[in-house]
């Protein structure tokens, strides 16, 4: 007998206990790793973020945390200009802050001061930087004129012009020439159907024979009445013939002297034509004042326009997911909070040290944030500084915040005594200008109500002293003028939205150049403008010396339609039938001896 | 380093039921779809360590779908886009934020929760057709599968040999 003993498959238990302990493991060696490597974490992730925010690749060389207090500092910000890859719109030195510990465990990043230094704008990257958002074209800011390349050096051309002209003179003669055609054809068919000189004469000879015959019999005069009336019915369908005929003739004649005038006319107007030409030809230099200043006042704005150009966009798009296009992998996150709640982003207090040449300026801000109604407080700056290398006096503050409807915002600025030195303002083989020295106060004010900007300022330009050189006429003009200056006020205006403002530069520079050069430009191409006059006049008056006898023969022939026409008429009214009727009676008085 | 990664595999991976390794695919693609430095994938290592479920199964699903996550983030942000930006669902959102679990939950992402929607709703799919398969595969293909050249050569390979080593 055998005992057969089967072992039962034992039933593992769902639960794996040694996976716990390599969960906790496994926690542990995250929290070890997040923790040695938490700087480069924090680095990758303000890089990133802020990136997409800018649109553009973002920089940033280190980030070093602090415990107690917790705080941040990060070294060297290179922020991509996306419109300029080649270029950082902004560059910060080093920035470092605290942060508030109780609002972090609540999920809110708000920092009790910030400072930051070495800051400045538009400096060239060592390599390109990565776009994410290319700015579209109209976020582009406008600069009236902007550019030297708007600067039309060369005098207008008076060939070119008129080559662009639609000139009126050859195309009236062409057309007076096509209607001289058709009227002379239209005159000549008609001319058929009227009576001839011969049939006038043939008309009178039958008339004279009529009107000769002696009537001696009743029977006679009727056929002598029946031959008259037959006669007088071909006279009269003559004549309508002759007035179909005056009526065309007229017609051509009026058709024709009209091309005539026009002929004679036209040559006049193209050339004032031409000549308006070329004085709006010189009128691109009206704008001499955005041409040669635009670059700089645009170098200038960056650091006026700071806080709207650097800050606002980035804060804009903070608060507003759909501005925001992610990176590949990204996402977005998105914000609900309440509006009683406090801000989930908020700088309280930051001083920021900005870097003007050897020139050093402190921009103080007090609450920066995205969300301003949550806070009740707009963000505001301030900046003061008096007696420094560059300048003599400086005050610039103001404040915005983000609404329901977009970024409100104002700001003024006053600033004395910028000395400048040595300033090019272009740089053309054709035309070269600088400043050699000059004083410069600027204020204004600019206001910015619902993402729209408006307002402007005035930049004083003292003790005014420019070099200029030029190779042709056309620039001499201008920098003859450019010379003569002692003082220029450069009205700066500015409008449009927030992300693609407009600016506008005016002086009263425009107005003086631009007489100036419409004067020159004019008298430059006088000789050209009297040939061009001489060879329209020719060709005027050639087509006049061939068609004037064509015009006059017309008008010849209505007076010999007129003349015909007056004949008929005689003969019509001509009393042959009197005459008929009383060589009748003489015949019966004779008969009856009456 | 190869016998403790084996060693490591086989102390934990001491069960390997169908369900055992559909369950595996559905977390590991969980976890792979969704961005991972989330704490929900915590909760999915958890249960995946803690649970017997087929560990070589939840790794080789997770490198997977990590590597599909990358196609499909486009479509993860859109629907996560569409799901907190529209008007109806703001309600929910809001009183969502304000609860610090949902918060470390990190639901106002969109990749985050248009991925972890999506593969959820994916996973009932992935389970029952991971089971079919590998019941299939199990009945008709593991033999001939075997007889590959290809299995044959890593078969004979170091990994394998202490694999099976600790196998026997």
């Amino acid at each position: 007998m055998t005992t057969k003993t089967t072992a039962k498959p034992v039933r593992k238990s769902a639960i794996r206990w040694p996976g716990l302990a390599a969960f906790v493991v496994i926690c542990a060696l995250l929290v070890a790793f997040s923790w040695l490597l938490l700087d480069t974490i924090l680095r990758w992730t303000l890089e990133r973020t802020v990136g997409t925010l800018n649109g553009a690749e973002v920089n940033i060389a280190k980030v070093e945390h602090s415990w107690s207090p917790l705080g941040l500092t990060i070294t060297g910000i290179e922020v991509t200009d996306p419109g300029q890859p080649e270029f950082n719109r902004l560059q910060i030195g080093q920035i470092s802050g605290n942060l508030n510990v109780e609002q972090l465990l609540l999920g809110r990043f708000h920092f009790e001061e910030v400072v930051s230094s070495g800051i400045r704008v538009h400096q060239q990257r060592a390599s390109a930087g990565e776009v994410y958002q290319a700015p579209s074209k109209d976020e582009l800011s406008t600069w009236a004129k902007q550019g030297l390349d708007s600067l039309n050096v060369k005098l207008p051309d008076v060939d070119e012009i008129v080559a662009r002209v639609d000139l009126q003179t050859p195309a009236a003669i062409a057309a007076a020439k096509t209607n001289f055609a058709e009227q002379k054809e239209r005159v000549k068919q008609a001319q058929a159907n009227i009576p001839s000189e011969e049939d006038l004469k043939s008309y009178q000879a039958e008339l004279k024979v009529l009107t000769d015959t002696k009537v001696e019999t009743p029977q006679q005069l009727q056929q002598l009445r029946d031959k008259l009336k037959a006669l007088q019915a071909k006279f009269k369908a003559d004549r309508e013939r002759l007035v179909e005929f005056k009526a065309v003739v007229e017609q051509s004649v009026e058709v024709l002297k009209a091309d005539v005038e026009r002929v004679k006319d036209a040559p006049e107007q193209d050339l004032a034509r031409v000549e308006q030409l070329i004085q709006l030809n010189s009128e691109g230099l009206n704008e001499i004042t955005a041409v040669l200043f635009g670059e700089q006042m645009r170098q200038w704005s960056q650091y006026i326009l700071l806080a709207y150009e650097q800050l606002a966009p980035m804060l804009a798009k903070s608060a507003n997911e759909e501005l925001v296009k992610p990176q590949r992998g990204e996402g977005i996150w998105f914000e609900f909070t309440d509006k009683s709640e406090p801000p989930s982003f908020l700088i309280k207090k930051a001083i920021t040290e900005f870097v003007w040449n050897d020139t050093l300026l402190d921009v103080n801000w007090s609450n920066i944030t995205h969300q301003h109604e949550q806070l009740g407080q707009p963000t505001t700056f301030i900046a003061r500084a008096d007696n420094s290398a560059l300048w003599q006096a400086l005050n610039l503050n103001g404040e915005m915040a983000f609404t329901a409807d977009g970024l409100d915002a104002k700001q003024q600025w006053q600033v004395q005594g910028i000395q400048l030195q040595q300033l090019a303002l272009s740089e053309r083989s054709e035309f070269i200008a600088s400043i050699a020295s000059a004083l410069l106060d600027s204020e204004g004010s600019i206001g910015l109500r619902n993402n729209q900007f408006d307002g402007g300022g005035v930049v004083k330009l003292t003790q005014l002293e420019v070099l200029a050189e030029a190779d042709n006429r056309w620039t001499q003009v201008v920098a003859d003028a450019l010379k003569t200056l002692q003082r220029l006020d450069i009205r700066a205006d500015i409008s449009g939205e927030l992300l693609q403002p407009s600016f506008n530069l005016s002086s009263d520079l425009d107005r003086q150049l631009g007489d100036a050069l419409k004067s020159s430009a004019m008298a430059a191409g006088r000789t050209q403008l009297a040939e061009f006059s001489g060879s329209l006049q020719q060709q005027s008056d050639g087509f006049l010396g061939e068609n004037q006898a064509d015009l006059e023969q017309l008008i010849g022939l209505l007076g010999d339609a007129e003349q015909r026409d007056q004949q008929l008429q005689e003969m019509l009214q001509a009393k042959v039938e009197d005459k008929l009727k009383d060589s009748a009676k003489d015949k019966l008085k004779g008969l009856f001896g009456g | 380093m190869l016998t403790l990664l084996a060693k490591f595999l086989k102390a934990l991976n001491s069960e390997s039921g169908v369900w055992a390794l559909a369950f595996a695919f559905v977390l590991g693609m969980m976890m792979g779809f969704t961005p991972l430095w989330r704490v929900h994938n915590l909760v999915i290592l958890l249960i995946a360590l803690i649970f017997r479920v087929n560990l070589t199964g939840f790794i080789l699903s997770f490198i997977l779908c990590s590597g599909i996550a990358f196609l499909l983030d486009p479509l993860f942000h859109q629907f996560g886009y569409y799901l907190l930006a529209h008007e109806s669902w703001q309600p929910l959102w809001q009183a969502m934020y304000q609860s610090a679990f949902w918060r470390v939950v990190q639901f106002q992402h969109t990749i985050t929760l248009g991925s972890l929607l999506l593969s959820l709703a994916f996973a009932p799919i992935l389970a029952v057709v991971s089971a079919v398969i590998v019941t299939q595969y199990r009945h008709r293909i593991q033999a001939w599968f075997n007889k590959l050249r290809i299995v044959q050569l890593l078969k004979a390979n170091k990994f394998w040999t202490i694999y099976a080593n600790l196998r026997g």
